[in-house]
């Protein structure tokens, strides 16, 4: 017990950095300027959770007098759960098998179940943070507007905390039965990328189920056309994720049978899979894992002319970096999964939300708005989900946090630091475009836009692009995270990653604003088109001045 | 030629001197080995030379060349081999040998006749085209030295090049180094092991607590010696001790 309890400590502490964060925070007193900005980015957030809070309120107003009020509840925790099926993967496929700390943890006299357990904390840590801002304030608000009483808070604490485990046990036995088979084959990078891919899928294929069994969006109005259907809404998605319901009865039902029932039925059949998992994991955890950094190689020597024809003749500085990210990026899987698909599936996926979720009479709605509406409007909305798809990637904002360990080679090279980032910003700009062409795509083959809004929106994404990738670029240059024993700490657990997200949509919302101020002016479309343009240039070449700058100062600053 | 000019640097705010006011010059032509405990200072000053930290004070010049306001032009005359071979393990052998050529602008011919060679001594041709992620820590530190290698550097500065290596590769890169000086050039690498000092070293110089104790050649550091030490084993134990 004390060996499970200290590898579960380590295992937090790691993760999170906290022995690092209070000795960079309290000690070196470096990061003291994040808590500020970090509260802003909170703060920014306070318009959408007002908006959902209100959604909840005028939701819960509709159903009292129908007595169906606690569908929120299912609604709230449902949106959880499934939200950690599908993206858990990314942490139980990094946490489990690329943590270098693998290393250490395998020799140590630990049972694998032990070492499984830790990581699994890990996660579900990771999973309460994620899940906090649309879980929370359904369970808290609530509860303030039922007036509940206390078993309501307990019950409802006791689901927070147990409300990952099955969906997160769930993905773990895919992905340990995953792993197992991908050990034995000799492509196992390949392997991890197409398993992956397809569990990704698989995901997206649930919630497609979810939402034929739901059958509706989360529209008030359409909830209760649904309740009063004689099949209700209730028992439909009940019978796909029964989990959601259980927990919505508990905590209905309060100190009642039904509620302890309920309550006792989610608690016992969260710990039974749970524990069926570390029994799975103590048989096939390590047979996935062990030998899966084993790389065999060709072993074979390359004969002169293949060798003078491998050997390259000298290429400029800015070739051979960017050649050097490109490959380590595209052969590295989290990075591949996290930078380059992201960017291809995330508006694909769109298209499928779009068109497998209740609406399609909405879909209909907003074509015709869209071609009816004036011209410039529809160019700036095409050009607003262009410019989202291409830059939702962490690319360009983990561009230096990816070479981790490996940055000293960065610092030694004679490549002057404005040689190595504009080698880095054409990788991050080349994947951005990746991102527009994909969204582009969707634009006009499922929006039907013509040719010249297309023009439009394109042209101002690729100028959007340039100067978002500076930002992004910029904030991982002020603090690149460059001490990480897992790669998917480097892009997809980086800070810089989400204060480049949140900084992008501040941007982009200060556009929009100034432009629907200009429209209202009584300003031209064409006119607001030249000015918005004109706009995008002058900040991306004050970005990427900027950057360029800053680069040669940070290039010397940062000791490794 | 490097030369420190009362170089310092210092941790956590100035409470931890790493390296205390080092003044010393390394000749063109010369092996100078850098001992010392562990924490004394040596991977410290290393970094210093090839521009990993910045000194908080004086200056380290290259060749005549400011490391600090000339970085480039005293990057481009420099390599370096760090402790631990952390490279690009999602890149073969080759590709990271390509890497460097290019970013140090190694012709296309001296490349090809340096890599076939450094291949052959350090008994890597059959794994180059594989990626360095199925190295072994010893391939690794063979690749890095390959790379530090590979632009003919006039300065070379090696972090304990020998760990990790085997006794046959480990006898290859003595003479490598040797080789190096008597083309007129500098190295300057730290090390452990006290009979490879002794026997490979022109002059050394052991730093204790961030400070110079002694520099010299094997000779002089036993004249400095009051006990008439013989070995460089027990003038170091002696004068590390306080």
């Amino acid at each position: 017990m004390n060996k499970l309890r200290s590898v579960v400590r380590v295992g937090l502490k790691v993760n999170f950095g906290l022995s690092v964060l209070r000795h960079r925070l309290f000690k070196e007193k470096k990061d003291l300027w994040l808590v500020p900005l970090i509260a802003v980015a909170f703060l920014g957030l306070g318009p959408t959770l007002y908006g959902y809070l209100a959604l909840i309120k005028i939701a819960y107003r509709l159903l009292l007098p129908l007595g169906q009020q606690h569908l929120i509840l299912t609604y709230g925790l449902l949106a959880g759960q499934v939200f950690v099926l599908i993206f858990g993967l990314y942490y139980v496929v990094s946490a489990f098998y690329f943590s270098k700390d693998m290393d250490i943890l395998i020799p140590l006299p630990l049972k694998p179940f032990q070492v499984m357990f830790s990581k699994f904390t890990v996660i579900l840590v990771n999973e309460y943070l994620t899940i906090a801002f649309f879980v929370l304030p359904v369970l808290v608000y609530y509860g303030i507007l039922s007036k509940a009483g206390l078993p309501y808070w307990l019950y409802g604490l006791v689901i927070y905390l147990l409300l990952p485990v099955i969906p997160l046990a769930v993905v773990s036995l895919l992905v340990i039965g995953m792993m197992r088979a991908v050990n034995l084959s000799r492509k196992k990078d390949a392997l991890i990328i197409v398993g992956s891919l397809v569990l990704i899928v698989a995901g997206f294929g649930l919630q497609f189920v979810l939402n034929r069994a739901a059958g509706a969006s989360p529209d008030p109005r359409a909830m209760i056309r649904f309740l009063t259907a004689p099949d209700g809404l209730i028992r439909r998605v009940g019978a796909v994720f029964p989990p959601s319901i259980w927990a919505t009865k508990a905590l209905a039902g309060g100190l009642t049978a039904r509620g302890i029932s309920n309550l006792l039925l989610f608690v016992g059949v969260s710990l039974t899979i749970f524990y069926g998992i570390l029994i799975m994991a103590e048989k096939l955890f390590y047979r996935g894992l062990i030998g899966l950094g084993e790389i065999s190689g060709r072993k074979k020597a390359l004969s002169r002319e293949t060798m003078s024809r491998r050997i390259s003749s000298g290429r400029h500085p800015i070739k051979a970096i960017f050649a050097r990210e490109w490959r380590i990026m595209n052969r590295t899987p989290i990075f591949l999964l996290n930078g380059v698909l992201v960017v291809v599936i995330v508006p694909l996926i769109l298209v499928i939300m779009a068109q497998t979720g209740s609406g399609k009479g909405d879909n209909a709605v907003l074509l015709r708005l869209m071609t009816s509406a004036k011209p410039i409007y529809v160019i700036l909305a095409t050009a607003c989900f262009m410019t989202f798809c291409s830059c939702l990637n962490g690319t360009s904002s983990s561009t230096f946090s990816r070479e981790g360990s490996q940055f000293w080679i960065s610092k030694i090279i004679p490549a002057t630091p404005k040689e190595q980032v504009i080698a880095k910003f054409i990788h991050s700009y080349f994947i951005a475009l990746l991102g527009i062409v994909v969204a582009s795509v969707v634009a006009v083959f499922v929006a039907h836009l013509k040719v010249v809004m297309f023009a439009g929106a394109f042209s101002i994404s690729i100028a959007a692009a340039v100067a978002l990738t500076a930002v992004g670029m910029i904030i991982d240059l002020a603090r690149p995270l460059l001490d990480w024993t897992n790669p998917q700490k480097a892009i997809k657990q980086n800070l810089n990653v989400l204060l480049a997200m949140l900084a992008d949509i501040g941007i982009l919302s200060a556009l929009g604003y100034f432009s629907v101020i200009l429209l209202k002016r009584g300003i031209g479309g064409g006119m607001l088109f030249a000015i918005l343009f004109g706009a995008l240039i002058l900040l991306s070449y004050a970005g990427c001045r900027f950057l360029l700058e800053f680069a040669k100062k940070r290039y010397t600053q940062i000791e490794v | 030629m490097i030369e420190f000019r009362r170089v310092s640097k210092s941790y956590n705010k100035g409470k931890v001197k790493a390296v205390d006011e080092l003044d010393l010059v390394i000749k063109p032509g010369e092996i100078f080995g850098f001992l010392g405990p562990n924490g004394a200072g040596k991977t410290t000053t290393i970094k210093m030379i090839v521009g990993l930290l910045k000194p908080d004070a004086g200056a380290i010049i290259i060749n005549g060349l400011d490391s600090q306001k000339d970085a480039l032009k005293c990057k481009a005359m420099t390599t370096y081999v760090p402790d631990y071979p952390a490279i690009y393990e999602r890149l073969t052998g080759l590709e990271y040998l390509n890497f460097i050529g290019d970013v140090y602008g190694v012709s296309k011919k001296d490349r090809i006749a340096r890599i076939e060679k450094w291949l052959e001594i350090f008994e890597l041709s059959q794994a180059v085209s594989s990626p360095i992620q199925s190295y072994s820590h010893g391939m690794r530190q063979k690749v890095v030295l390959m790379a530090a290698l590979l632009p003919a550097p006039r300065v070379m500065v090696l972090d304990e090049p020998l760990v990790g290596l085997d006794p046959r590769a480990s006898h290859h890169l003595k003479e490598i180094m040797r080789e190096h000086c008597d083309q007129g050039k500098t190295l300057f690498f730290s090390t452990h092991i006290m009979e490879v000092a002794e026997k490979l070293c022109d002059r050394m110089g052991i730093i204790n607590k961030g400070k110079l104790i002694a520099c010299g050649s094997m000779d002089e550091l036993k004249k400095l010696n009051h006990e008439q030490q013989e070995s460089l084993e027990n003038i170091f134990l002696e004068l590390t001790e306080k």
